[in-house]
């Protein structure tokens, strides 16, 4: 009995065993067939002052990283899915740091994100110690492309392009309109990019036979905007130029409506509120027909308006940052493609050598020079029936500029 | 041999020294590094407002002055980072003499100067912010070039371990002036005023001492985050944030006790990093785990972690001896 009770055992443990290995390694085969998947670091804002940016920022990267996974990941690494690694950046740059840190330590191969420019500049240097490639997806201080820090891609328009390309559409729109304005009033905020903003537009536009009447300096935040508005009814400008934060705006609207005060044209340039879905819809009378040049995503393109719907129909707000951060992973992802590897270096030269077109943004073909995207733009919009239409360069508008709008 | 109250000063600046013999994460450097600048500005104020009593609600103006006048000096005038150092330190305790001078002298105490430090740190933010001098609202970038003569380091370690120089040479300090006859003198202004002045204590000489000290600590602080993080705008160097870190981590620490801040600073922001390890995913964890910290203390550990410490203790010790 004892004998055969020793072999029974062996038997079994030998048994046992057998199946024990075969099943430890079953997963290991089917893990063979699913290659790793690679890591991205997704770096926005969604607690603090910048909750609300951030989490329109983070929606778009997540969007992005669902629809390339659904249709086969990254193809040149055996449809190797996108893990996305999210770091909240509480809106201060240190937190910024933080996390990219951690970022880091689990391995991503990439980062994008930041939306302000201190957590851009900050993240992308801490980034930039590991070699780390990291595409901004706003940051709009030229600063952060100008520290030659090899592994930092920006892919909207930083000031620099913003502003000259405000003043061109600006002047073809006149142009167009047989010149009907002439004279310009300015208000900004009186801070560093609402003057700086305002000083660049009184130096250029008189080049283009404008003729500036005054620059209105307006404190951040202000409460009552009448005796600008009477001033601007004195003056008569032609064209009301405001560079002024959301609040700012949507008051100074209001009080030309209420004071009855009509230009011929309200065009901002950057603006907090003139092409934010929240201040047509709560003012839509005051908004009606304000322009705007700023980020967009191109309403042309039948993938960005099937974003945008379905963004809608899950109840949430579609503000640019979300086409912005979809097309920024987008590139990535092409970029990871043509690299055929989840390797730093490799990714930041397939970045650097980019001309990828399959984003949502009303850009031309992706050209990275020093960092800066050369091919993206802002496009001019403007307010029309309750919508936020794009009317300037024309290949990517959905409307036509009405300008002047009043008179 | 070593004087009263340096021991542990020394025992736990070596545990953090020893920190990159055994643990090899930038992760964990880099939040040592802001938990100790962060300690540096907070022993700041705990030498004003937790020694001394003067409560400050705007240290934040030290720190932004520390900040600022270390990146105009290298970014405007190319001077030489260590040189820019040495300045910002002196242009903190030059603007506590100031303020001081101008609240102390008008006899403000209490809620009053905790207003008019809030005052003046929000007049330098609105001044920062529309100044050409500083950037204005696009704020100040330091060049990135790391090496020893620009105070800047391509470790981690290594700038952990200049930051944690600093806030051993806040801690002796203010060991320093408790063990002395100055520390006597604050003390007394803090616990009653009148009865100082009645002693013969020079009550404005000794507010002024411990005021500027206390700007120039919380000016290094700031002197040390601009060269880790290279970048200043005046949210960032003015901003009330820093005021509050300044101020909350010697109150959880336990305030006006030489190690308070840095024990503080070390709890409020290790407790917000773990639970951020262990539930990521929700966004504002750690600020709530934040939240909770801070109200347990104020309600069950008025005198913050050490005074807790030593209360226990002395309990302990006084059942043993009954």
């Amino acid at each position: 009995m004892k004998i055969i009770d020793t072999a029974f055992n062996r038997r079994t443990v030998l048994k046992g065993g057998a199946a024990a290995l075969v099943t430890m390694a079953a997963p290991a085969i089917a893990r063979g067939a699913e290659p790793a998947p690679i890591k991205v670091g997704i770096l926005q804002p969604v607690t603090g002052a910048l909750a609300q940016d951030g989490e329109y920022g983070r929606m778009g990267a997540e969007l992005a990283i669902e629809d390339i996974n659904k249709a086969g990941g990254i193809k040149a690494l055996g449809g190797a899915k996108i893990e996305m690694v999210f770091g909240d950046a509480r809106s201060t740059p240190e937190a910024g740091t933080q996390e990219v840190e951690r970022m880091q330590e689990q391995g991503v191969s990439a980062i994008v994100g930041g939306f302000a420019s201190p957590i851009c500049l900050a993240g992308s240097q801490a980034a930039a110690r590991y070699d780390l490639p990291y595409i901004v997806d706003v940051g709009v201080t030229d600063q952060i492309i100008q520290r030659g820090l090899k592994n930092t891609f920006r892919f909207a328009p930083g000031f620099a392009l913003c502003t000259g390309a405000a003043i061109q559409n600006l002047v073809k729109i006149n142009e167009a309109s047989g010149k009907a304005a002439k004279t310009v009033a300015l208000v900004h905020e009186d801070g560093l990019f609402g003057t700086g903003l305002a000083k660049l537009m009184a130096a250029e536009l008189p080049k283009y036979g404008f003729e500036i009447l005054e620059l209105i300096a307006v404190p951040t935040p202000s409460r009552d905007l009448s005796n600008v508005v009477l001033r601007l009814r004195s003056l008569n400008p032609d064209l009301v130029i405001p560079s002024t934060y959301y609040g700012e705006t949507v008051l100074l609207a209001r009080t030309m409506q209420q004071q009855r005060v009509r230009p011929k044209a309200v065009y901002s340039v950057l603006n907090g509120a003139a092409s934010n879905r929240r201040f047509v819809k709560e003012f839509p009378e005051a908004a009606e027909n304000v322009m705007d040049c700023n980020h967009r995503h191109d309403p042309r393109n039948e993938k960005a308006v099937a974003l945008q719907k379905r963004v809608e129909a899950a109840g949430k707000v579609y503000n640019y940052n979300v086409p912005l951060n979809y097309s920024c992973v987008g590139l990535l992802a092409d970029a990871i493609e043509r690299a055929a590897s989840g390797d730093r270096k490799k990714i930041i030269e397939a970045l650097g050598t980019s001309t990828f077109a399959g984003h949502l943004m009303p850009y031309a073909a992706t050209k990275f020079e020093n960092g800066q995207n050369m091919g993206a733009a802002p496009v001019s919009t403007q307010v029309q029936g309750g919508d936020i239409k794009v009317v300037f360069p024309e290949t990517f508008a959905n409307a036509k500029p009405k300008f002047p709008a009043n008179g | 041999m070593i004087g009263r109250g340096y021991l542990p000063i020394i025992l736990v600046t070596l545990v953090i020294a020893l920190t990159p013999l055994v643990i090899s994460s930038n992760s964990f450097f880099n939040f040592t590094v802001l938990v100790l600048i962060i300690a540096l500005a907070a022993q700041g104020w705990n030498l004003l407002g937790g020694i001394g009593g003067q409560t400050s609600f705007g240290h934040a103006m030290f720190f932004g002055i520390g900040a600022y006048t270390a990146s105009i000096l290298q970014t405007h005038l190319g001077v030489n980072a260590w040189i820019s150092l040495v300045a910002a330190i002196a242009a903190g305790a030059l603007a506590g003499l100031i303020v001081g001078f101008l609240s102390f002298r008008a006899g403000l105490r209490g809620s009053y100067f905790a207003l008019v430090t809030l005052a003046f740190a929000e007049l330098l933010r609105v001044l920062a912010n529309a100044s050409e001098l500083t950037g204005g609202a696009a704020g100040l970038l330091l060049k990135l070039d790391p090496g020893f003569a620009n105070m800047q380091f391509s470790s981690r370690p290594t700038f952990m371990l200049l930051a944690l120089a600093f806030v051993f040479v806040s801690l002796v300090i203010t060991q320093k002036i408790v063990n002395s006859r100055f520390g006597a003198h604050l003390v007394a202004v803090r616990e009653n005023e009148d009865a100082a002045k009645a002693l013969g204590v020079d009550v404005l000489t000794v507010k002024l001492k411990a005021i500027s000290l206390s700007g120039a600590m919380t000016a290094a602080a700031g002197v040390l985050y601009v060269q880790y993080f290279l970048y200043i705008d005046s949210g960032i160097a003015f901003g009330i944030w820093i005021s509050i870190e300044a101020l909350l981590a010697p109150m959880i620490g336990g305030r006006g006790m030489v190690l308070g801040p840095l024990i503080g600073a070390f709890t409020l922001h290790g407790l917000g990093e773990v639970t951020k390890s262990f539930a990521g995913r929700v966004p504002g964890i750690d600020l709530m785990v934040f939240a909770v910290v801070l109200i347990v203390v104020i309600a069950f550990a008025s005198s913050g972690i050490l005074g807790l410490i030593r209360k226990l203790a002395d309990r302990f010790s006084s059942k043993g001896g009954a």
